[in-house]
């Protein structure tokens, strides 16, 4: 897919801003605290209808204004379509060809963006959240029916967590009986959302695989193992599943009243990547964790290829000078002539690679884009 | 900009309603100000009265202006089936149905730990004590398809099962997340059909 124009209105430093993009590789340069990043966050929430850099939707309007609307032309093999989002103090707003969009998980999937940022070499090395963060936000974008039980589990969870805070330290008998139900209800919307999760990782297995060795120069194996807090395995269908997530809540029963927290479930599963064998959370160099990353970034491309048969956006913001030379051919070759892509670097220095200089090139200076090439 | 005392205090009455802000309320106080003084008045009578003269049927706590409701004094109707929904909205949706004949239980409320809101604080007390005395055989379970409204019919159907008395639930032609309330006639007969035991 393809991004036609862009438009941002009252949008973080950005007051008006329009950009027809006519190129595959568009590179965006600029000093610091100029644009560069709020623009990739513009198309981030065009995707997604959130940031990636904050909870708060109301930092992304421009100070002192009291709406911010992005909007935007993308051309799917199914057609062209244009999309919108409109955050104010009241809320957000979504729109595809005009037409608000009842539910968030009705808009989501509209376009597909995949975002390398410095944080996610990060995805490795950096604490378990972020990577179920990855699986869900990767899921969700081509499969709306996986954010819709993603957001049950995440509600009931919540319930479930106040109750267990209410029944310490005594419970009484409908308050046990009340967590029964709420057990029941976890369990099922849990299944719902692990099934899924051991098929993402089935798909994207052989290709984060791949990637790497190529990038590995053949000498590393890269595997993807999902480490559930319950006895669940894969091949295991949904009911099985079920029963065996509502075991463990069971066995932490009085455990999770003293603490007043639910303790398993997938909230609290864990992505587990070896190379060769050996978990490089624990053991992988930095250079070994940084390649792992780009491998599942890369990978990620791939499969929604494969699964919506086109190529997301990619946003490659500050990352390029972070990778070293052979990473970055490696990241620039593989998307070379099929991923859009908006590049963001404050100097030319370090992106010298042959792809970057056929890209279109723009200035982002205190909320405006200048096209120099 | 200051308003007269008479009024703001009109502004101020207009916002207490649901869905209805400043500009709203000071549209509507302005268009009370054009009225006829008697389309004024009658419009005064009626808010006072819906509130003086309706109360909440202290038998199924639907609302009603006499008590028992009309529903409950009805002999005509099944006395033998109870549908427990959440809120009276519901009972007059289920009512425009015209395909059941049973008897109400109206919850004002679902179970939420995070609300704050138990089994005691709904009239699920209640509802016990009805099963208990009356020849009550199937309790219709039609909480709303939201988590709490499904929770809250998981949990009647844990209380009520041992006592032998059969429980269902509707079939949710219904939208997740959606209210009773919106859901048209058909989608709502259609669910009633399809009810399924607990
Ligand atoms: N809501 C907002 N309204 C107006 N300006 C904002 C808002 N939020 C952030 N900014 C401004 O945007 C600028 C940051 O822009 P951005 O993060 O895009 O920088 P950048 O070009 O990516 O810089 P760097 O190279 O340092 O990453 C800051 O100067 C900040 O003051
Ligand atoms: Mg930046
Ligand atoms: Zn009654």
């Amino acid at each position: 897919m393809h991004i036609d124009t862009l438009y941002l209105k009252q949008f973080r430093n950005y007051k008006q801003m329009g950009l027809d993009v006519d190129n595959t590789i568009n590179l965006i340069l600029g000093e610091n605290a100029q644009g560069k990043t709020n623009m990739m966050e513009a198309v981030y929430v065009l995707a997604f209808a959130k940031s990636h850099r904050t909870s708060k939707d109301k930092e992304l309007i421009q100070w002192e204004e009291d709406f911010a609307r992005i909007e935007a032309e993308i051309s799917r093999k199914t057609g062209p379509l244009s999309l919108e989002v409109i955050i104010s103090s009241r809320g957000k707003k979504t729109k595809v060809n005009g037409l608000e969009q009842r539910k968030l998980s009705e808009y989501i999937g509209a376009l597909n963006v995949v975002m390398f940022a410095p944080e996610d070499l990060n995805l490795v090395k950096g604490g378990p959240q972020l990577r179920r963060r990855f699986i869900d936000m990767e899921i969700g974008q081509i499969s709306p029916v996986y954010l819709h039980n993603l957001t049950l589990y995440q509600r009931v969870l919540k319930q479930r967590n106040q109750l267990l805070k209410n029944m310490f330290p005594v419970p009484d008998h409908e308050q046990e009986m009340m967590l029964d139900v709420l057990t029941d209800q976890l369990a099922r919307a849990a299944a719902q959302v692990i099934v899924r999760r051991f098929s993402f990782l089935r798909m994207l297995a052989p290709w984060s695989q791949d990637i790497h060795r190529q990038i590995s120069r053949e000498k590393e194996e890269l595997s993807l193992t999902y480490v559930p807090t319950a006895e669940v395995s894969e091949g295991m269908d949904l009911s099985m599943i079920e029963e065996k997530v509502k075991e463990k809540l069971m066995q932490n029963r009085q455990n999770e009243i003293r603490r007043g927290v639910t303790l398993s479930g997938p909230h609290r599963d864990e992505l587990s990547l070896c190379i060769n064998n050996k978990e490089v959370q624990t053991f992988g160099s930095q250079g070994q964790q940084r390649t792992a990353a780009l491998s599942l970034k890369l990978a990620e491309i791939e499969l929604i290829n494969d699964n919506i048969g086109e190529y997301p956006i990619l946003l490659l913001d500050d990352v390029l000078s972070e990778l070293d030379n052979h990473r970055q051919s490696h990241l620039l070759h593989a998307i070379e002539g099929k991923v859009q892509t908006f590049v963001t670097a404050t100097g030319v220095n370090g992106v010298e690679h042959q792809t970057l200089k056929k890209a279109s090139t723009y200035y982002a200076e205190a909320g405006t884009l200048r096209q120099v090439k | 900009m200051q308003y007269p005392a008479p009024i703001s205090k009109l502004i101020d009455g207009f916002m207490k309603l649901p869905g209805i802000g400043p500009k709203t309320a000071s549209r509507l106080a302005f268009y009370v100000l054009d009225m006829k003084e008697d389309d004024v008045l009658e419009f005064a009578k009626s808010l006072v009265n819906a509130k003086r003269d309706l109360t909440y049927c202290s038998v199924c706590h639907h609302i009603t202006d006499t008590d028992p409701c009309r529903i409950c004094d009805d002999k005509e109707r099944d006395q033998t089936v109870v549908c427990v929904v959440q809120d009276s909205k519901d009972v007059i949706a289920m009512e425009k149905m015209r395909e059941y004949s049973g008897l109400y239980h109206v919850l004002r409320g679902a179970i939420s730990p995070m609300d704050g809101i138990g089994p005691e604080d709904i009239n699920i007390p209640d509802l016990l004590k009805r099963l208990q005395d009356d020849q009550i055989q199937e309790v219709i379970v039609a909480t709303n398809p939201t988590i709490e409204g499904e929770a809250t019919a998981m949990y009647l159907s844990r209380l009520i099962k041992p006592t032998g008395i059969k429980v269902t639930r509707i079939a949710h032609g219904l939208p997740i997340g959606g209210d009773l309330e919106y859901a048209d006639e058909v989608t709502l007969s259609k669910a009633m059909e399809g009810r399924r035991e607990l």
